[in-house]
């Protein structure tokens, strides 16, 4: 394999497609991360916990680490597309040079999507630890989820023997799922608080989550689970901690 | 072994019964078989097989005489196909000889040696080719009634059940397609030429490979008629065990092409290995190859675990045993682990051999040398050998191994990095290249955009925290199909119009194929950019019917659904056209350098007049500086 | 050049036309037309004002010689079933009294909660004239457990147990002349999609029981539209 080129040559940076690709590298990286984190975030609505916010921020994050290097592909490719483009049914001349390889760029391409993988990692595993911290808090109530095909019904085991199919949560408690199924496997998501946790026969799983705004959010079946799946879902209501003593009392249960 | 030599052909003699049956046996024998030997075996069963008594609720009669009954189609019809000859002969001491072989590889046979069970890997190719087809177009079908019911919300076009079978169906079946897509037809045809050989290691295995992926429909088409299958492509259990006799189907199929699967692995790893022309040091080896001999190697120890999963199902549903039932002892977490043991190497299975077509595709319409080679087989060897360590990562939400979420948090970033080396290949061979705008050289540059889009896509997906948000939502549906169909179907097209000259000795329509790439490329986007905004927004995926607030998003989806069925339908009109009265192609249309340019067309029965000697690899394009 | 367009075209055209043809046959050789619509009845008073009524009438049956399986039970004659019909209309704002007749042995219920009732006008059921809101759960025939998509138009979910007849009150053939009687009421709200099925597996396939008629429409589950009138 040939090296790059001769020590004699002028700097990289003075050929005029290094320094096309160069702009085009901060335009893209520039549009595509504004483009991809804007349009992402905004999809995902507003956050009902600490959790999600979390999340939305971390893929905020990933989207505009990611975005130098997606840029850099969409710089190079469209470089070569505007140099001359031959069409046609004979091959254009073969290219100037025969390089097969550049030690430099593939070591430097190789250190830093690792160091973008590490630093991935390390803010994921950062995360999952305080999205855990809850279930090792011993102030948490508990819920014991039981999804059956199609339904879900709520045991709120810190409030007597209370059974419900409604989810009623006090906002800025910490609460802690406990879920199982009676047939197939389904995945218990709450969507607006970005917590999920599949519900499995024989299985008690754990998630937890704070939900910390008052409203009305969507609890979805995210694992098929045969016939009606699509319509395993209900609202899950988030209201204050006298509403909610209200509720469970009119449920049968203590406050 | 057979020995094939450049002797004048001989006309085969008559002499034992057995010449005679060879020469009956074909594809419409072995149908007839198959389906009298599936008639016998279901009325076997249902007379010897005990009752269903009362408490044994949990295994049911009909899945023993379905499956029975499958498995007497199966061996009705690869007897008759003639699967068991080779074998049968050299059991008796009678190996076949040379006249035999030649006519097994379908020397003097016209037409009909496409509709038998013929060696010749240019035959293979070309019937791969042609099912492969037939694949994609239900599988297509089964897309389109899909986004036809997800046009408006209140579902209900198709009754869940319905739908929920067709779901399960389009997406087991374009796996096996998109697996089979480049591996099968370009893989059997074009890699024996491209190193030199006469024909693969083990000639009557690559006939046999291809028979048994016909085999393998039926089972899963008859699902449809016997109640469907209730899960996704991944079967999951226990909901598995509680499906219909339809679900004995997709075991079926998954059996019999594993079986498949693992035969051509042991097929094109042999011939790599082994059969390279003299010269051919790995170093001069194409990058295809590398790419083809992963993906097979790959999925050598996978589909084995795949078989054995289903296996489990079967017994599960129709013996009793309680492998995936908590209740018995058994746990549903089992089969998850066991599916997707195989399920994510599979993924690569798919996507290796586009790559590398593409990698393979690039020198010759940048006339410039593949960028650092090396690194190429870095990035195929690195993928190939982590995939197998990040499969949990489709369980993090199952709550199975909490304590592992960092592990395979760690395993599968670290993919990411031999992936992108396959990003700076490519992007370092257009890099001062001189561009020949064909369809296949738009092809790489529509591979980066979708393949970069699923990239990192699949980076949010394999972070916890995010996939608690993502995981079974229709982001992971748009995530997969970037890869899977942006990525690798579009390197599979590519080798399509690359390769049609020598296949079929005529060139694919210009016009044509850039029409179909268009709208391909275009309908794509549209349609998962859609599904990506209503996955964020909260739907679920494999759902019938959605809340109002996804209505606007899966309308583009449809839209865009729509407009990949144009222009599928303009590429096979144009694979028909062009192959029917397309221009007369070249021997070397692309002025490419790779050894399948070297052979006229139509290529000779045995490949070479004389086998080549190779002294360098097919990268030399370009000029030495002056 | 002309030629080659118009046979691309002709192409995608034939090739739609084959899909929609695909489609359309799939769509109605499995779908179940037959839909009861809901009977009007007058008005009732109730806390939310007076508003139409209406009422549905049903069936549980311990085999599929009823309900829409045809006169020999269809391809499940033995499967248990709901009739005579599973797919039910009602319209939007109403008061909805449904009757079930329960015909059927039963035993304990997997699950406790669904032998009580819930998401009914008051919160009770009146089983053979009797005002209860819960059955004794070792004595349940089937569960009429209605639910559907968490949409911001509309929640509506009511589930009520049937409890079952006593072995010796199913004959071998044809069916008791005293099943039992559940009546429920409530109030549909905006128009929308639900479904209905029963909670109480007893089909086969898993130790779960949800196979057989349990997951196979029109038997033990169904469509329930509330439409706009």
């Amino acid at each position: 394999m040939s090296e790059v080129e001769t020590p004699k040559r002028p700097s990289i940076l003075k050929s005029k497609d290094v320094q096309k690709t160069a702009i085009l590298w901060v335009v893209f990286t520039a549009i595509i991360g504004f483009v991809a984190s804007t349009v992402q975030v905004r999809a995902m609505g507003a956050p009902a916990s600490e959790t999600m916010a979390t999340t939305i921020n971390m893929m905020r994050v990933f989207t505009w680490a990611a975005s130098p290097v997606a840029g850099l592909v969409a710089a190079m490719a469209a470089t070569s597309l505007l140099a001359k483009r031959h069409y046609g049914d004979a091959p254009p001349a073969d290219a100037d040079h025969e390089i097969r390889n550049s030690p430099r760029a593939a070591s430097t391409w190789l250190v830093v999507s690792a160091l973008l993988c590490l630093f991935a990692v390390i803010w994921g595993m950062i995360v999952l630890q305080n999205d855990n911290a809850a279930l090792l808090n011993g102030k948490a109530m508990n819920i014991n989820v039981t999804g059956q095909q199609w339904v879900w019904n709520f045991d709120y085991v810190d409030n007597g023997t209370t059974r419900s199919q409604d989810l009623y949560l006090p906002v800025d408690k910490p609460v802690v799922f406990h879920v199982t199924s009676k047939d197939v496997v389904h995945s218990f998501w709450i969507v607006q608080m970005g917590i999920k946790v599949d519900a499995n026969p024989g299985y008690v799983t754990e998630t937890s989550v704070t939900p910390n705004k008052i409203g009305i959010y969507d609890l979805r079946c995210a694992e098929l689970c045969g016939l009606y799946h699509a319509y395993m879902q209900k609202k899950v209501h988030v209201v204050s901690q006298a509403d909610y003593d209200t509720w469970i009392q009119s449920q049968g249960g203590k406050a | 072994m057979t020995t094939l030599t450049n002797r004048p052909a001989a006309a085969p003699g008559h002499s034992a019964s057995k010449k005679a049956l060879i020469e009956r046996l074909n594809v419409f024998t072995a149908f007839g078989l198959g389906i009298i030997m599936a008639i016998v075996f279901w009325y076997a069963a249902k007379a010897f097989l005990p009752a269903n008594t009362d408490g044994s609720f949990i295994k049911t009669n009909r899945d023993q005489w379905v499956l029975l009954s499958m498995i007497g189609w199966f061996i009705g019809f690869m007897t008759g196909i003639g699967a068991l000859i080779g074998p049968f002969r050299w059991l008796l001491g009678k190996d076949l000889n040379h006249d035999e072989n030649m006519f097994y590889a379908g020397k003097d046979l016209g037409v009909k040696r496409y509709f038998r069970y013929t060696t010749d890997h240019k035959v293979v190719g070309i019937q791969y080719l042609v099912v492969t087809t037939i694949i994609f177009f239900v599988g297509g079908v089964l897309a389109m009634l899909i986004r036809t019911n997800l046009g408006h919300p209140g579902g209900g076009w198709l009754q869940p059940q319905t739908y929920n079978a067709i779901v399960g169906t389009h997406g087991i079946i374009m796996i096996v397609g998109t697996i089979i897509m480049i591996t099968g037809p370009f893989g059997n045809f074009i890699m024996p030429i491209m190193i030199g050989a006469r024909d693969m290691a083990f000639p009557r295995l690559n006939a046999l490979s291809f028979w048994l992926i016909v085999a393998a429909i039926p089972p899963i088409l008859s699902s449809f008629f016997l109640g469907g299958i209730p899960t996704g492509w991944s079967a999951y259990n226990p909901l598995a065990d509680q499906a219909p006799p339809g679900m004995d189907g997709y075991i079926m199929f998954i059996c019999i092409f594993a079986i498949s699967t693992m035969v051509a692995g042991a097929n094109i790893t042999t011939t790599v290995v082994k059969m390279r022309a003299k010269g051919m040091t790995w170093n001069r080896t194409p990058i295809f190859i590398y790419g083809t001999v992963a993906s097979v190697a790959l999925a050598l120890p996978a589909f084995p675990v795949f078989f054995l999963s289903q296996v489990m199902s079967a017994m599960d549903r129709a013996t009793g045993s309680t492998f995936y039932d908590t209740r018995g002892g058994g746990s549903g977490w089992l089969y998850e682990n066991l599916f997707w043991i195989m399920g994510h190497p599979e993924v690569y299975v798919i996507l290796i051999p586009a790559v590398a077509a593409l990698m393979e595709m690039a020198p010759v319409f940048t006339r410039r040398p593949l960028f650092s080679f090396n690194l190429a087989i870095m990035g195929i060897a690195g993928i190939s050998g982590l995939s197998v360590l990040v499969w949990a990562h489709h369980m993090y939400m199952t709550g199975w191994a909490p304590l592992l979420a960092g592990p395979f948090m760690l395993t599968t970033e670290l993919i990411s990095i031999p992936t992108g080396m396959l990003f700076l290949v490519l992007i370092g061979t257009l890099w001062r290249g001189r561009l020949w705008m064909t369809m296949p050289t738009a092809s790489i540059y529509a591979l980066l955009w979708n393949f970069m889009i699923g990239g990192i896509t699949g980076i949010y997906l394999s972070d916890v925290p995010a996939d608690a948000f993502l995981h079974g939502s229709m982001y992971v549906t748009a995530h997969f199909h970037y890869t899977l169909m942006g990525a690798g179907l579009t390197g599979a097209i590519a080798s399509l119009v690359f390769w049609f000259p020598k296949m079929t000795g005529r060139m694919f329509d210009k016009t044509l194929s850039w029409v179909a790439f268009w709208l391909i490329q275009i309908g794509f986007n549209v349609a998962f950019m859609g599904m990506f905004m209503v996955g964020l927004a909260g739907q679920p995926r494999r759902v019938e019917a959605y809340a109002h607030m996804f209505s606007q998003g899966n309308m583009v989806t449809t839209a865009g659904a729509y407009v990949i069925m144009a222009g599928m339908l303009v590429l096979l009109y144009g694979m028909i056209s062009s192959w029917r009265n397309g221009i007369m192609a070249p021997m070397n249309p692309w002025f490419a350098k790779t050894l399948e340019w070297t052979v006229p067309n139509p290529v000779p029965l045995e490949n070479f007049e004389v086998l080549p000697v190779v002294t360098e690899d097919a990268y030399g394009y370009g000029r030495k500086q002056s | 050049m002309n030629k080659r367009f118009f046979a691309a075209l002709g192409t995608v055209i034939l090739g739609a036309a084959v899909i929609a043809g695909i489609g359309t046959y799939v769509a109605s050789a499995k779908n179940d037309s037959r839909v009861l619509a809901a009977t009007p009845a007058g008005t009732m008073v109730t806390p939310q004002g007076t508003l139409p009524h209406y009422t549905l009438d049903m069936s549980s049956y311990p085999d599929s010689m009823s309900g829409s399986h045809g006169k020999d039970g269809g391809v499940h004659p033995d499967w248990v079933t709901y009739g005579d019909y599973t797919n039910f209309k009602v319209p939007a704002h109403s008061v909805i009294t449904i009757t079930i007749k329960q015909y059927d042995s039963g035993a304990r219920i997997t699950n406790d909660f669904f032998a009580a009732v819930h998401g009914t006008m008051d919160g009770t059921a009146t089983l053979n004239g009797k005002v209860v809101t819960s059955v004794d759960p070792e004595a349940v025939g089937h569960t009429f457990t209605l639910h559907g998509l968490a949409d911001a138009k509309s929640q509506l979910f009511v589930s009520v147990p049937l409890p079952s007849l006593a072995d010796s009150a199913v004959p071998d053939s044809g069916y008791s002349t005293t099943p039992n009687v559940v009546t429920f009421s409530f109030i549909t709200g905006d128009a929308g999609e639900y479904v209905w099925n029963c909670e109480y597996p007893c089909g086969d396939g898993t130790t779960a029981r949800f196979g057989g008629p349990m997951s196979t429409q029109g038997y033990m589950s169904g469509n329930f539209t509330v439409a706009n009138a």
